[in-house]
C-alpha cells in the first residue's frame, strides 16, 4: 500500500473523478473491515461499520489535512465510527471474570495447546473496558506504534503508552500464567 | 539473559495478538460501497441552516434573556431592600417576592396586560415559526 497511492486517489476524487474512490476502498477494505471485526466480533456488522466509515472519509475527505498518512486519517475515522457505533448497540462480549484461566497453562507435557493458550488471551482481550482494548487493538492487531496509534485515538502518546501499560497490566493480572511483562515498543 | 527474556515476552505478545485469523471482506463489499459514494454524489446536498431568516428571531430571543436576567436582578434588589427595611418581620422569601411592587402586585388591569401580552408573544412566534416551516417566510 503506498501512501503517493493513496494521495493521487484523494486529489481525483476531490477534483471530481468519484471511481477513484474505488482504488482507496480496495487498499483500505481489508484493515478496515478487520478493524470493525476486533471491535464488534461479528462479520456481518463489521462489513456494514467498515461501509459507513469509507463512506463517512469520503464525505470528510477534504478535511484530510496531510500532516498525518492518509491512513492514519481514514483509520482515526473509522475508530471514532466504531467507538460510537458500539456506544449505541454494544458488542457481545463477556466479562472479564467470565474469562476462565486455563487450570495448568505451562505443564510440562504441554497440557494446553498454545491455540487454546493463545483463544484465552484473545478472549480476554475482547473483554478488557474499550479503552484499553481499543489500545491494544491498534497497536497489536493492526501493528501501529504509538503515535500512529495516539492519532487515530485521537489522544496523546502518553495516554495510549498508559493504556497499553494498563491494558497489559490487567491481562496478566487475568492470565499470569499466559503473559509475562513486555516492553512498550520504540514511539 | 533477563533482557532476552523480556524480548521473548514481548515477541510472544506480538505473536498472540497478531496471529488471530483475519476475515476477508465480502466479494461485493468494494462495490457496495462505491454504490453508496455513488448516491452520495448524485444526491442534493445539505441544506444549510437558514441563518438570514433565523436571524431576527434569535436577536429578539436575544434580547427576551436580557430583558429576563435584568428584571431578575432588579426584583432581587428590591426584595433585598425590602428585608432591610423591615428586619424585625418574620416573612418567607416568597411571601416578600409577593408583596414586592415590581411585577407582582399589580392590580387585575396589570396581569391582564401581562396576559395579553404573552399570548401575543406566542401568537407571533408560532405564527413566524409556520411560515418559515412551510418557507413562506
Amino acid at each position: 500500500m503506498s501512501a503517493s497511492d493513496d494521495q493521487a486517489d484523494v486529489e481525483k476524487v476531490l477534483g471530481g473523478d468519484i471511481s477513484a474512490f474505488e482504488g482507496i476502498v480496495r487498499r483500505w477494505q481489508g484493515p478496515l473491515v478487520n478493524l470493525a471485526y476486533r471491535f464488534c466480533q461479528d462479520r456481518g456488522r463489521a462489513e456494514e461499520m467498515a461501509q459507513e466509515a469509507f463512506l463517512r472519509s469520503y464525505r470528510g475527505l477534504g478535511q484530510w489535512r496531510k500532516d498525518a498518512a492518509f491512513s492514519t486519517w481514514l483509520f482515526a475515522v473509522a475508530t471514532n465510527l466504531y467507538r460510537s457505533e458500539l456506544r449505541r448497540i454494544p458488542a457481545r462480549t463477556i466479562g472479564l471474570d467470565e474469562v476462565a484461566e486455563p487450570m495448568d497453562a505451562r505443564a510440562s507435557d504441554g497440557g494446553l495447546e498454545d491455540r487454546d493458550r493463545d483463544l484465552a488471551v484473545r478472549r480476554a482481550v475482547l473483554a478488557l473496558p474499550g479503552k484499553y482494548r481499543e489500545a491494544l487493538t491498534l497497536y497489536y492487531f493492526h501493528d501501529m506504534d504509538v503515535p500512529t496509534a495516539a492519532k487515530s485515538l485521537g489522544v496523546p502518546e502518553g495516554t495510549v503508552k498508559a493504556r497499553l501499560f494498563r491494558g497489559r497490566e490487567i491481562l496478566r493480572g487475568k492470565l499470569p500464567r499466559q503473559l509475562a511483562v513486555p516492553r512498550v515498543k520504540e514511539a | 539473559m533477563m533482557r532476552d527474556d523480556m524480548r521473548h515476552d514481548e515477541d510472544e505478545m506480538d505473536r498472540i495478538f497478531s496471529g488471530e485469523d483475519e476475515i476477508q471482506p465480502s466479494s461485493g463489499f468494494a462495490a457496495s460501497v462505491m454504490e453508496g459514494v455513488q448516491r452520495e454524489a448524485v444526491g442534493p446536498p445539505p441544506i444549510p441552516f437558514p441563518w438570514m431568516r433565523a436571524l431576527p428571531g434569535l436577536v429578539v430571543a436575544g434580547l427576551a434573556v436580557v430583558l429576563v436576567v435584568m428584571a431578575a436582578v432588579v426584583a432581587g434588589g428590591q426584595v433585598e431592600a425590602a428585608t432591610v427595611h423591615r428586619p424585625s418581620m418574620s416573612m418567607s422569601w416568597l411571601s416578600l417576592l409577593l408583596s414586592s411592587p415590581l411585577v407582582f402586585q399589580g392590580n387585575v388591569g396589570s396581569a391582564a396586560i401581562w396576559g395579553v401580552l404573552a399570548v401575543g408573544v406566542t401568537f407571533v412566534s408560532v405564527n413566524l415559526s409556520m411560515r418559515l416551516a412551510s418557507g413562506r417566510g
